[in-house]
């Protein structure tokens, strides 16, 4: 059974709204895009037991990196004879393998034809094609990505660059013939800077039975900006009907410039960064009125400030998350200050839950063709500088 | 003194001295004999309210000491209380600050006035005093509230445990004096007096004529003998009023928690539990599990078969070895395992006392955990035998 991406709205140019149905055993599962996969460490989403994270009503995709279960190969897990979904109790979701980190891509290169490097928690381990496809049949996600030959090389040569485009598409050939009923293959567009390359990628994995492409611009670029700009000879050469992913774009604006470009699909390290950190998220797609417009705001504020140390007031008013319904800024600040795992918790349920309402505030903006207009709005209020502010905002708009 | 609580007890075992009660505090009743889970800087070791509300929790505990600290009795205050603080609606206790003085600062003398301490900030000469205590206390809230004894070690022996038993009386009745809101917080009186059995009694008599609402077994659980621990306790069950609340201090292990149970104490706290979670050992009716070894890396059982709570209906061994000691999820995954397994214990120990019952379940329970009656602990054997349960017969 094939994913059905539907395109429910294209417009103001690359500007997509979709839906990805999955049916696996009778049973269905619906992803509205653009939209999150939630990041995971070892399988769990950080900081969440499963009760916190159902609190979060808008979480339907999780994002599951092997590289993070291969200390030991097989993996002990791949014993357990229910799939991957039961062993991490994600039942619920759907569920999205990767190889590797998206929020720890470390410069790793020694790939071969046979296989590609991992970091584990105890050290580089390799993964074949073969075993790779092996542990995909046996933990079967709703989707998984073909193994890909990153390039980490600054200026790499033009046949290394080749080579690379070359095993990627020979892995997802792998994948897809080895695949078993059940699960779904994204192919990865690589090619790096290289233009040709960047196109040649993009149409070769499109003629390819895959249900998705997955972009990965984190190494590629200093700025967002450039990274976006890298990609995009492959996004042009991909066909409309099957979903994008992108990792490394994580602040609100990089989200939007992402939406912007017709990108689908988003990873939430940043969320996990920012919770580490101990960050709230308070900004918003949704800007009031016009005297919030002209008064730059924050975006996050940082709990670890003395300032919060008696402000009874909830991480953000009229928020709807457990944290907020229930705890002041005080106490989350108490609880920073005091080394205790409850603030990331806290933190945690309330910027995946501000998270996932964004992308909900972004679906609604592109339905209503108000997209153009709330983003202008944004980079108004939030952006830093206003040279930045003008180069995002023009770019976005144009 | 006036008191902020009643003690219903509902049940009696007819062959022990345990009992099984309903004690209301301000924030709603507390079933006993019961165990109170430590949140010492108010929170519970990565646990929302909620979840401890789900697991049945009815009281825990915060530490005065560190909440004096941070965020500091001012804030405190302003903030509402540590109930408002942390959105916890049932039940507190408060520890008076002392102990941690001297377990935590080396530098800790004691004096007539009070526990002379160097402050953690800068190093400057401090004083706790029975009176700060109070008021510290007072601004957390708590429903109750520990007086400042003078607390010695229970290896000590000599004048210096006579003296601290003595000054623990007089700091009470300055504890009695300073004390603002008997109508909502209830004082406990704590007995000193070391292993010596006459100055116990003392101690007792003197207290309970100051008629506070609870009592507490101090200066225990300080690495002295097991068979002199229980005799301390068994002693002082005996002679302190049966219309109160009797609370053993510091004492966390299953095993001891059904012995002080058969001796007639109503309740405990510990860090143990959540501690040993933060370190991937996980408890079970038949001893701990440390989920950091390999070889549970393919165990797909529960930590324990039938048990209810979110980790165990959810999560298999294997996946929490995964994740203990490295994602503190794994550490939230086994503190709501470890904080389940002892409220279970107590519920099944105040079931056992209400079916009368009670004599069969410390047989079962230790057949359980220990295995063969070679590996009982003599002291547990002879505490239960001076209750009349013969565990080797």
């Amino acid at each position: 059974m094939s994913p059905l991406f539907n395109l429910l709205k294209t417009s103001e140019k690359s500007l997509r709204l979709g839906r990805l149905t999955l049916i696996k055993n009778q049973e269905q599962k619906v992803l509205d895009t653009p939209n999150l996969l939630a990041y995971t460490s070892r399988g769990c989403v950080p900081h969440l037991t499963p009760d916190n994270l159902s609190s979060i009503p808008l979480i339907g995709a999780i994002n599951v990196t092997l590289e993070h279960f291969i200390d030991v190969q097989p993996p002990p897990s791949t014993q357990f004879p229910y799939g991957i979904h039961k062993f991490l109790n994600f039942e619920e979701y759907l569920v999205f393998i990767d190889v590797r980190d998206p929020g720890n891509l470390n410069l790793m290169s020694n790939n071969t034809d046979k296989h590609v490097s991992v970091y584990t928690a105890h050290g580089v381990r390799q993964v074949t094609s073969d075993s790779y496809i092996k542990y995909m049949n046996i933990y079967k996600p709703d989707i998984f990505v073909s193994l890909v030959d990153n390039i980490t090389d600054e200026a790499p040569s033009l046949k290394r660059i080749k080579r690379s485009v070359d095993r990627t598409l020979r892995w997802l050939d792998d994948a897809i013939y080895h695949v078993k009923e059940g699960a779904q293959v994204f192919g990865v567009l690589t090619g790096h800077k290289n233009q040709e390359e960047r196109i040649r990628s993009a149409q070769e994995t499109a003629k390819r039975n895959v249900a998705g492409f997955v972009l990965n611009g984190k190494c590629l670029g200093s700025t967002s900006r450039e990274c976006v700009d890298i990609l995009k000879p492959s996004i042009n050469h991909l066909p409309p009907n099957k979903p994008r992913l992108v990792y490394g774009l994580g602040t609100p604006e990089d989200i939007l410039l992402g939406v912007s470009e017709g990108i689908d699909l988003f990873d939430t390290s940043y969320v996990l960064k920012m919770t580490n950190a101990g960050n709230a998220f308070v900004f918003s797609l949704d800007i009031k009125n016009d005297l919030d417009s002209f008064n730059r705001q924050q975006q996050i504020i940082s709990l670890w400030d003395i300032n919060y140390q008696n402000d009874a007031r909830p991480l953000l008013a009229g928020c709807q998350c457990y944290s907020c319904k229930n705890h002041t800024r005080a106490y989350v600040h108490h609880l920073l200050n005091t080394h205790e795992m409850l603030a990331t918790v806290l933190l945690m349920s309330h910027n995946l839950f501000h998270y996932t309402k964004f992308f909900k505030d972004i679906r609604e903006s592109i339905n209503q063709d108000m997209f153009s207009l709330k983003v202008e709005q944004f980079f108004r209020v939030y952006s830093d500088g206003e040279k930045e502010q003008k180069n995002l905002s023009s770019i976005i708009l144009n | 003194m006036r008191s902020a609580l009643t003690l219903k007890v509902i049940a009696r075992c007819s062959t022990t001295k345990a009992r099984v009660g309903i004690l209301t505090l301000p924030h709603g009743p507390v079933d006993t004999p019961v165990f109170m889970p430590v949140g010492t800087q108010g929170t519970l070791k990565g646990l929302t309210t909620k979840q401890l509300e789900e697991l049945g929790c009815q009281i825990m505990l915060n530490n005065t000491y560190h909440l004096g600290l941070k965020p500091g009795q001012e804030l405190i205050e302003e903030l509402g209380g540590s109930h408002k603080f942390q959105n916890w609606n049932r039940n507190l206790l408060t520890d008076s600050g002392g102990f941690q003085m001297v377990s935590l600062l080396k530098l800790a003398k004691i004096t007539e006035e009070g526990v002379e301490f160097q402050s953690p900030h800068d190093g400057s000469t401090m004083l706790l005093t029975p009176e700060h205590s109070m008021s510290l206390q007072n601004s957390i809230g708590a429903d109750i509230i520990m007086q400042l004894d003078d607390v010695v070690s229970s290896l000590t022996t000599g004048p210096r445990v006579e003296e601290a038993m003595y000054r623990s009386i007089r700091w009470l009745d300055r504890c009695i004096n300073a004390h603002k809101k008997p109508e909502s917080q209830n004082l406990f009186a704590i007995i000193q007096g070391g292993l010596n059995m006459d100055l116990r009694t003392k101690c007792i008599e003197e207290m309970v004529k100051r008629d506070t609402p609870g009592y507490a077994i101090g200066g225990l659980s300080g690495g002295e003998e097991k068979d002199i621990f229980w005799r301390i306790v068994n002693f002082c069950t005996d002679k302190l009023p049966k219309n109160k609340p009797i609370y053993c201090m510091g004492v966390g292990y299953a095993e001891d928690l059904v012995v002080c149970s058969a001796l007639g104490v109503d309740m405990y706290d510990c860090v143990f539990p959540t501690r040993t979670a933060r370190f991937g050992n996980a408890l079970t009716p038949k001893g701990s599990l440390n989920l950091k070894s390999t070889k549970f890396a393919q165990d797909f059982e529960p930590i324990e078969k039938g048990c209810n709570c979110l980790t165990c209906k959810t999560y298999t061994r294997a996946y929490i070895h995964m994740h203990a000691t490295r994602e503190t999820v794994g550490c939230h995954l086994i503190t709501i395992h470890n904080v389940s397994y002892q409220l279970r214990l107590m519920n099944d120990i105040r079931k056992a006392i209400i079916n009368d019952e009670f004599p069969s379940f410390v047989q079962k329970f230790f057949k359980e955990l220990f295995g063969g009656k070679d590996k009982y602990p003599i002291w547990a054997v002879n505490a239960l035998k001076s209750v009349n349960i013969e565990l080797l017969s």
